[in-house]
């Protein structure tokens, strides 16, 4: 029997939710290098509306290629996090988007169709998650201190290896590899968001399947094996789950840091630990979070754009720091 | 017959830890697993609870074996209770025994007014119910304890395996534990499986005693034929005092070498 005080402000949550989406929407449509006048805009008819609805079909890609990559990153971090039982697991410290990064600029390099970027990356991004689980357990547990060493040093030698890339690489190539390793939104299209979709949904269906199952895994291995769950059944599948949304997300959008570690953060203080509820809302806010930042991005110094992944790193860096001084 | 261990084999990467172990278990018997530390009393546990695989030999559940039948289906029939557990994110009292539904419900999730229902009585069976809202998290081990018997009450399973149920509580939560135990094996007269360091404890709670030593069945059957001065001496290595009705230590054993 559960109260009515109990559902009216999940309710009111999802609300609030979707409503800070649709407005960091409007924002990302909104802002830019060139004001747009919404009153031009619904007034429909005449040159003003015609350059509003111009300004309109080239930020809208942009705005949804932000949301759809925000909310990758957010819900990889989520179940990483349930998964090692650690909240401060994210894509970017783990290095498992330098290994994306670099999986799809050696890819081209090779000379590789961009199309197939998502699985070089999605596979380079495997390779360095598995490489620094190794690395860091110790007598069969995965060790906070280890990770977060070995995520420093992925990310030091993925660095390395795209600099590598750069040197060699042509001038156009070299210009691809600089946004992969600082992270842009500039160069989206329609086509992009609507290849990055299949992998987002994909990911996403495959993590809300296990939402429950993580619930048990994140009290314990043991707990979830006791209770029924084949663990590691579940652990390859979100783990590949939570690989393919970075993958994803870095091949179109290169390395965004922190989101991941954010916003999970945040929604785990309104939602509680339930990754019913966690996994959603943290794709909604992750999704919020980086339409939002990218906007700042485009305004802050315009005409100049800042990078996205400094936007992100300037808010994420100070948390993860506190989370840090937070750690017993 | 309920449980049954036949040649069982496990361990932890190349460590060993049972090597062959043979045990029998009774429905409705409380049965209490002794032996050193290394012996491999806790790994018969993990094995059982299907936490790990055995390598070899196999455990059987009313004549099946264990590993032949779906996992959840073993899950709704034992319940396993740790010795402790790491709660890193915090998570509501109520919601850690709601998990003893997961097995029974659709999807993992309990989220039905049944399962609701049945996590509180079980909540209030073993007195945490007033606990229910608060933060697991930050509940101090005797109450941990005891939430995690009303999981293993809300799960309904016939066989409950205890890891060192007792240890590290005071007295009186250690006398408030064993009395809810008790309450509800009288109750219910589930098969009960604990393993203790607390041989005074398992001659006076247990129907069966199961003394195991380097991962192999040492002796098994009721207090009185099991703990034997002899017995206990080639399980721990030190010899007893059995006078009075006390299992004392007086001293080590001489004859240790030989038992390896």
């Amino acid at each position: 029997m559960r109260s009515a005080t109990a559902v009216a402000p999940r309710r009111y949550i999802w609300i609030a939710g979707v409503s800070l989406l649709a407005a960091a929407g409007l924002l990302g449509l909104a802002v830019g290098g060139v004001r747009l006048s919404w009153s031009d805009l619904l007034s429909g008819e005449g040159a003003p509306a015609e350059t509003a609805r111009l300004i309109v079909s080239l930020r809208a890609p942009r705005v949804a290629l932000a949301a759809l990559v925000g909310a990758a990153l957010a819900l990889s971090g989520a179940a990483m996090q349930a998964l090692l039982k650690n909240p401060l697991a994210d894509p970017f410290l783990l290095g498992t988007s330098g290994g994306a990064a670099a999986g799809a600029a050696l890819a081209t390099l090779a000379g590789v169709s961009p199309l197939a970027s998502p699985v070089a990356a999605f596979l380079g991004a495997i390779a360095s998650s598995l490489g620094v689980a190794t690395l860091a357990r110790r007598g069969g547990r995965l060790d906070l201190q280890r990770l977060l060493l070995y995520g420093l040093i992925a990310n030091a030698f993925f660095s390395a290896v795209l600099l590598g890339v750069f040197s060699v690489a042509s001038s156009s190539a070299a210009r691809t590899m600089l946004f992969w390793m600082m992270g842009s939104l500039a160069d989206a299209t329609l086509g992009r968001v609507v290849s990055l979709a299949p992998y987002a949904a994909l990911g996403s269906v495959i993590l809300g399947l296990y939402a429950a199952r993580l619930n048990l895994i994140a009290v314990g291995e043991e707990n979830a094996a006791a209770l029924g769950v084949d663990t590691e059944a579940a652990k390859r599948s979100v783990f590949l789950a939570a690989s393919m949304l970075t993958g994803a997300a870095v091949a179109f959008a290169g390395i965004i840091g922190f989101v991941g570690l954010l916003v999970p953060h945040a929604a785990r203080a309104v939602v509680g630990n339930d990754q019913r509820r966690l996994l959603p809302l943290s794709a909604v806010g992750g999704a919020a979070l980086l339409v939002t930042a990218d906007a700042l991005s485009r305004v802050a110094f315009a005409p100049a754009e800042l990078p996205i992944g400094a936007v992100t790193a300037a808010v994420g860096a100070p948390l993860f720091a506190w989370m840090l001084l937070r750690e017993p | 017959m309920r449980l049954e261990a036949r040649g069982l084999q496990a361990g932890y990467g190349r460590t060993e830890a049972l090597r062959g172990l043979d045990a029998r278990i009774l429905a409705g018997e409380i049965a209490a697993v002794l032996g050193e530390n290394g012996s491999g009393k806790s790994t018969f546990l993990k094995v059982v609870a299907r936490i790990l695989p055995a390598s070899a030999g196999e455990v059987r559940l009313d004549g099946e074996a264990l590993s032949s039948l779906p996992r959840r289906q073993t899950a709704r029939r034992i319940a396993y209770v740790p010795q402790s557990v790491d709660l890193v994110f915090p998570i509501r009292a109520l919601d850690l025994v709601l998990q003893g539904r997961a097995p029974h419900a659709r999807g993992f999730s309990p989220d039905g007014p049944a399962d609701r229902a049945r996590a509180l009585a079980a909540m209030q069976a073993c007195d945490v119910a007033d606990l229910a809202e608060r933060d697991a998290s930050a509940l101090s081990g005797g109450e941990t304890r005891r939430v995690f018997l009303a999981r293993a009450l809300a799960q309904e399973a016939e066989i409950w395996l205890l890891d060192e149920p007792t240890s590290g509580l005071d007295p009186r939560h250690r006398v408030e534990f064993l009395d809810v135990l008790r309450r509800s094996h009288q109750e219910r007269h589930f098969t009960i499986v604990l393993v203790t360091h607390e041989i005074d404890l398992a001659a006076e709670l247990a129907d069966r005693i199961l003394l195991i030593r380097h991962g192999r069945a040492l002796a098994e059957g009721t207090p009185t034929e099991v703990l034997t001065a002899e017995n206990l001496r080639r399980a721990f290595d030190v010899q007893f005092d059995l006078a009075g009705g006390r299992f004392a230590v007086i001293g080590p054993s001489s004859g240790a070498a030989s038992e390896r």
